[in-house]
């Protein structure tokens, strides 16, 4: 047997520093075993790299593009990722965004003859408030029956799926076109007019939608939010120490809840913004087919439930879709795209052991040494113990 | 009207289990086999200043269906012009704003010409062809025309009564199902025509639907397909993308048409024949006008005479006579001098859906409130089910 050991310690204490190299070396790892891929199925890496640099940035209106597909994911982000922060498991942020839209565009048809900023505004609230109803069922049954959150909030999803297509396809409903030419070959939402369609910001050649300004300052709030509040130290222990967090007295049930709320009203205004800002009709085929919501879970997974994070890791899965649009073709199968998409994610999401963990490689010479001593809290510590334990491991 | 609805399991979460899909990467593709280009005066182009054209796919062109057919059209041109030519195509480009993105990017790369199948693609090509007015657009299965932008689609309908007719000659009880994607007149015109092949030869056989809300949903399908035999079909019908419909025939022991590709190789045993979507001869007029500066804004709706729509070879427990009466009918729609929306035509409940004598048009846009194939939303006689979904 080999007199080597391969072990992960955990660190001591969390740098910043191991914050930044880890991933970045991550990134780089990628990048190079993707090359290796490209090289071997025939493509040149680096003229590749350069054009998901033009796809994603610099040919005209690439980044404007980027940001079109940045933006739903930002939302969903963000949703997951407080969700997940305070370890509720809100796998329905795609349900939450359908009904979103659901109230968007139903707010934004039936305000049609108010001034724009009103309408704007009412669909805003609209689609927070039936992505935060949406939410609230899995969140209560969570808080006060125990139910399983994956689960429910998961079925919520296909619910909310099939409530879009019954108001479009199965139904003369209110948000339905019977009119146009169009809508009598194939059923269609009413388009909504001026009034709804949201302002946008032009920076040069980029237009940034206002939906993704409202995201942006949303991810600051929330994180301000979780840093700086007493509800956000709550969530916090609750997620890392639930055990202290009720020994402390925390209203747990009520958490879960304005939790849920939060989280379905954020997931429900890029619901909003999808009818708003792009689509300007209730489209329940395309949403099916864009899965923001799943895709949020990724961007949450690569910002570690960090809300300003989520910005970054929305722009990069924004840049991976449009440059991913643009290479395949028929000299580049979709699935090289995709294949380059997952090392990349696998690179970057794998490289979190090496944030939390240590790498020991040494002689041993005997059985693989025991686990440390704080690692395994036995019966024996008292309740104040553990808190204080988890909240050092909270603080670091 | 066609949209698939492959539900892409996010292209990343799916990645990770894609190792296999390194395979893909060896595959040839048709873009590089640049075959002589024949005789074809085809304008200024030449290999160094190719023609571009491009198609946008709402699935995988590996769907063996919609998308699939589309992407041996885009073939066919890149063998009727070679070098000429250069082939592009989006697979999986979401209905949405993504559709832009494409286009742009597209135009980006210099294209001179782009298809866009999916019906859902429509509100974005149309403004995208306002915004590249030198750029050519063609909208498969929609409505609105333009300057730069047409419209294409093809009588499925036209196969799917030739189907019905195989359907009705393998029916031992005349009980028939048919299991359906969307409410919508395109699906309904199809089971229309369906039914009235499969009683044109079986006098007072049925065609029960079930609908799945959805082109491609394989565990629906077969709830459905299931849900059907167990009520007593003999024959399974569909209007969906995949195959499954006829796996859940051929366990049953039943007979099965499928649709838009030929389908034989999913269930052999069960299988009698389908409607197959040819657009290659359409894409290869369209794109050669196109080069040569002669292309015209049109509505476009293909048939057996030009070709866009035929029928899979016969499964092998085809019998000889319904061969011979599936042939001689498909001869006559080539012909032209058939079509089976002349009434009478009769609907559901009995009532007069169209007039002794009477045609209906293929779509009427100036007047969309006509009736017309396009618009067509009642069963006729014989089917059992709801056409409101």
């Amino acid at each position: 047997m080999i007199p080597i050991s391969v072990r992960f310690e955990p660190r001591e204490r969390l740098s910043r520093w191991t914050n930044v190299w880890v991933p970045f070396f991550a990134i780089v790892l990628a990048l190079v075993i993707a090359g290796i891929v490209l090289a071997v199925s025939g493509h040149n890496p680096i003229t590749t790299y350069q054009q998901i640099i033009e796809a994603a940035f610099t040919q005209p209106g690439a980044f404007t593009q980027t940001l079109v597909s940045t933006t739903p994911l930002l939302y969903t982000g963000l949703a997951a990722s407080i969700a997940f922060r305070m370890r509720i498991w809100n796998i329905g942020a795609e349900g939450q965004l359908y009904l979103g839209s659901i109230a968007a565009a139903g707010v934004g048809l039936y305000l049609q003859n108010l001034p724009a900023p009103v309408v704007v505004i009412a669909m805003m609230a609209g689609g927070a408030v039936a992505g935060s109803l949406w939410a609230a069922i899995p969140g209560a049954l969570r808080a006060y029956l125990n139910t399983n959150e994956i689960l429910t909030s998961l079925f919520l999803n296909y619910i909310a799926d099939y409530l879009m297509y019954y108001l479009i396809f199965d139904s003369t409903s209110f948000w339905r076109d019977l009119t146009s030419p169009a809508a009598r070959v194939f059923p269609q939402g009413k388009f909504l007019p001026a009034s709804g369609n949201w302002p946008a910001l032009s920076i040069g050649s980029v237009t940034v939608p206002l939906g993704l300004i409202l995201a942006i300052v949303l991810a600051g709030l929330l994180w301000g939010m979780i840093r700086g509040t007493r509800y956000g130290f709550e969530m916090r222990v609750m997620g890392d120490a639930p055990r202290a967090a009720k020994h402390a007295g925390m209203n747990i049930r009520r958490k879960i809840l304005s939790i849920m709320l939060l989280s379905g009203a954020v997931a429900g205004l890029g619901g909003a913004s999808q009818v708003g800002d792009f689509r300007h009709v209730l489209d329940p085929r395309g949403l099916e087919q864009a899965q923001f919501g799943y895709t949020g879970i990724v961007v949450a997974a690569l910002a570690r439930y960090n809300p300003i994070s989520a910005v970054v890791a929305a722009l990069g899965i924004g840049v991976l879709t449009n440059a991913g649009l643009a290479l395949q073709g028929p000299n580049f199968p979709i699935g090289l795209t995709g294949t380059m998409e997952g090392i990349l994610l696998f690179c970057v999401l794998g490289s979190e052991i090496f944030v939390r963990y240590r790498l020991r490689i040494g002689r041993t010479s005997g059985p693989v040494a025991p686990r440390r001593a704080e690692a395994a809290p036995g019966p024996a510590r008292t309740a104040a113990e553990i808190a204080s334990t988890e909240r050092r491991e909270l603080a670091s | 009207m066609r949209k698939r609805s492959m539900k892409r399991l996010g292209a990343f979460v799916a990645a990770f289990t894609a190792a296999g899909v390194l395979a893909a990467c060896g595959s040839t593709n048709a873009g590089n086999t640049t075959t002589t280009g024949g005789s074809t005066p085809a304008g200024q182009w030449t290999t160094s200043h190719p023609f571009k054209v491009a198609w946008i796919y709402v699935g995988a062109k590996s769907d063996a269906g919609w998308t699939h057919q589309h992407d041996l059209g885009r073939q066919a041109v890149q063998n009727a012009f070679g070098g000429r030519v250069e082939t592009l195509y989006k697979e999986n480009v979401p209905e949405g704003p993504q559709v832009t993105t494409t286009i742009d990017q597209l135009v980006n790369d210099g294209a001179n010409m782009i298809f866009a199948t999916s019906f859902g693609f429509q509100p974005y090509v149309v403004a995208a062809a306002k915004k590249y007015p030198n750029v050519i657009f063609e909208q498969a299965t929609g409505t609105d025309v333009g300057k730069n932008l047409a419209e294409y689609g093809g009588a499925g309908e036209d196969g799917d009564y030739l189907a019905g007719m195989a359907a009705g000659y393998a029916t031992h009880n005349g009980k028939i199902g048919f299991v359906a994607p969307y409410a919508i007149p395109e699906v309904i015109r199809e089971i229309d025509s369906y039914t009235m092949g499969a009683r044109l030869v079986h006098p007072g056989a049925t065609v029960k639907v079930v609908w799945t809300n959805s082109w491609f949903n394989p565990a629906a399908e077969r709830q459905a397909a299931q849900s059907l035999v167990a009520s007593g079909v003999d024959v399974l019908g569909d209007g969906v993308d995949d195959p499954t419909v006829g796996e859940v025939a051929a366990s049953a022991g039943i007979k099965w048409t499928g649709y838009d590709s030929n389908q034989n190789q999913y269930a052999p045993s069960a299988y009698l024949t389908n409607t197959i979507y040819d657009w290659g001869p359409y894409y290869v007029r369209d794109v050669r006008t196109a080069m040569e500066g002669t292309w015209q804004s049109h509505f476009y709706y293909g048939n057996m005479t030009d070709g866009t729509i035929t029928i899979a070879p016969f499964g092998s427990s085809v019998s000889e006579a319904a061969k011979t009466a599936i042939l001689a009918k498909a001869a006559e729609f080539k012909k032209g001098t058939f079509n089976q929306f002349t009434g009478p035509v009769y609907k559901q409940d009995g009532s007069v859906g169209i007039a002794s004598g009477e045609t209906i048009p293929i779509w009427n846009a100036s007047d969309p409130s006509t009736l017309s194939r396009y618009t067509l939303s009642w069963f006729s006689e014989g089917v059992i089910g709801s056409a409101k979904g």
